[in-house]
């Protein structure tokens, strides 16, 4: 018998078997630790826990000190579009719609998901690591023996912030990167500032915006939350805070993903 | 306030890290809980301050808060020593609106005179030495007026002036409050300068009850083995 689940132990089947096995348990558990981390800020949110003075300090984290890098990504990728279709399209006769095509991939699309990755990769990192630290040095174990609630304390000021700054952060970068396009076409197709504006508005609708917006909300809310939940359930030192860490950012990215393909199917299918 | 522990059992995996202990703490007492590395004494200061939770057995308290000094003091080292201090009465829900910032501002500076510091209010942690930390996390921890206060290895890192130095706060915090304490140490003169009572863990159970002097008279292989720190003995180290 011994022999027979020796062989069996050697098998393609039986390993690839295991492997689907233990990345469903692991999944399971990430998803637990996510949903557990979501209904507990809302408890902590409508026990009144909230901190303003954190979530006023996580506010600015969000807001101003992922705007430099928001604005640039958001206005490089613009240059790049822009710099490949203004003159073509000018070719073609169609110099009036450069605004309106910039305008509506910038709003439906690039200004929310390239403000969402560069807001994983500089806060949702960094909230990740801040949380694992706490926890492998016993600061949160620290939390719980003053009876502070952690979520209340930690989760709740930075999802709240994530959910308040992130539409403010994909207006600012998406308009920067309107102004962007409006600039490169310009020097690029020779096309006015008055033609490329005043096709902006036949291409985006109030719906647009309020999609753009309501994106903006949940994402920042998904990005905090994975990011605090991979850093809360962190183990093992120095090793253990860099592997929450990198899980956090490649959840947080497919996350998004994921969010904005429903969001698309939900309004634009 | 007393604390009763009652066949406690706490497992890892299949790995018994706590197997069927049971021991009292009368009020004002300091217990110290020795052993090696790895014998399970942190698990059970864990277990008492529900930071993680038993598989079977009681620990019976009678109400009150538990302060925790941890082994590396855990400050929040994004706070400065003041708003450490004060935390949980500006953050516990229940302590919250209690006090004024100018009362929380005196109570802050009373428990930092009580663990022989002042002036270091709006220093950071980092800029503090080990020692100073673990004075720092005493102040924090009986900011509240708790009953019992546990500590995870006091003296651990630190240099034996440094020490004899927390060896006397330990003292001075359960004189001035009458706080029942435990101690986890593996620390000789922390057990005999601090300790009534001593229980002598190996593999996760009690194989030695009694008072420091009985300690060290060293009436068992096992408390024979841990006095005279022989490798030769009934307790095998993890990896030796």
């Amino acid at each position: 018998m011994a022999l027979i689940r020796h062989i069996l132990k050697q098998t393609v089947t039986y390993k690839l078997f295991k492997s689907i096995l233990v990345n469903l348990v692991d999944f399971m558990e990430v998803m637990g630790n996510i949903t557990t981390g979501l209904f507990e800020v809302i408890k902590a949110f409508f026990r009144g826990e909230l901190e303003w003075k954190e979530l006023i300090n996580q506010c600015e984290r969000f807001g101003i000190s992922s705007l430099p890098i928001t604005l640039s990504i958001v206005g490089m990728t613009c240059v790049i579009i822009v710099s490949q279709i203004a003159q073509e399209m000018v070719k073609q006769g169609g110099g009036n719609f450069v605004g309106a095509l910039v305008a509506v991939l910038i709003v439906r699309e690039l200004g929310v998901i390239m403000s969402g990755f560069a807001i994983i990769s500089m806060i949702g990192s960094s909230l990740a690591s801040e949380l694992a630290t706490m926890r492998v040095t016993e600061q949160i174990d620290a939390l719980y023996t003053l009876k502070v609630n952690p979520y209340g304390y930690l989760f709740l000021p930075r999802v709240l912030a994530g959910m308040l700054m992130m539409p403010p952060v994909v207006i600012i970068s998406s308009l920067f990167g309107i102004l962007a396009g409006a600039l490169t076409s310009d020097l690029a197709a020779g096309l006015s500032y008055r033609v490329y504006f005043d096709s902006i508005w036949i291409g985006i609708f109030a719906k647009d915006m309020f999609v753009c917006l309501a994106k903006a909300v949940c994402f920042g809310a998904v990005i905090a939350l994975i990011s605090c939940a991979f850093g809360f359930h962190a183990s093992g030192g120095a090793k253990g805070v860099g592997i929450a860490t990198t899980r956090a950012v490649v959840w947080s990215f497919v996350a998004i993903v994921i969010i904005d393909m429903l969001f698309a199917i939900a309004f634009f299918f | 306030m007393s604390i009763e522990v009652k066949n406690l059992v706490k497992a890892f995996g299949e790995k018994k890290v706590i197997d069927d202990v049971s021991f009292k703490v009368n009020d004002g007492e300091i217990l110290a809980i020795v052993g090696f590395s790895g014998s399970g004494k942190s698990t059970i200061l864990k277990l008492i301050s529900n930071l993680i939770e038993k598989d079977s057995g009681e620990i019976i308290t009678s109400g009150g808060d538990i302060a925790f000094v941890f082994q590396y003091s855990a400050l929040f080292d994004s706070l400065t020593v003041y708003d450490n201090i004060a935390f949980a009465l500006h953050e516990r829900r229940d302590l919250r609106k209690k006090y004024t910032e100018k009362q929380i501002r005196e109570i802050v500076a009373e428990k930092l005179a009580l663990v022989g510091l002042k002036g270091i209010e709006n220093l950071y942690p980092s800029e503090l030495s080990g020692g100073m930390q673990k004075r720092v996390s005493f102040a924090r921890a009986i900011v509240t007026g708790p009953k019992v206060i546990l500590y995870d290895e006091p003296t651990a890192g630190l240099d034996p002036i440094a020490s004899t130095l927390i060896e006397d706060y330990i003292l001075r915090l359960r004189n001035e409050t009458g706080a029942t304490s435990i101690v986890v140490t593996h620390q000789m003169s922390t057990i005999k300068r601090t300790a009534d009572k001593v229980i002598m863990l190996y593999d996760g159970k009690i194989v030695f009850s009694g008072t420091p002097e009985e300690l060290l008279k060293m009436d068992n292989d096992y408390t024979k083995q841990f006095v005279t720190a022989s490798i030769e003995g009934p307790m095998k180290m993890v990896g030796a």
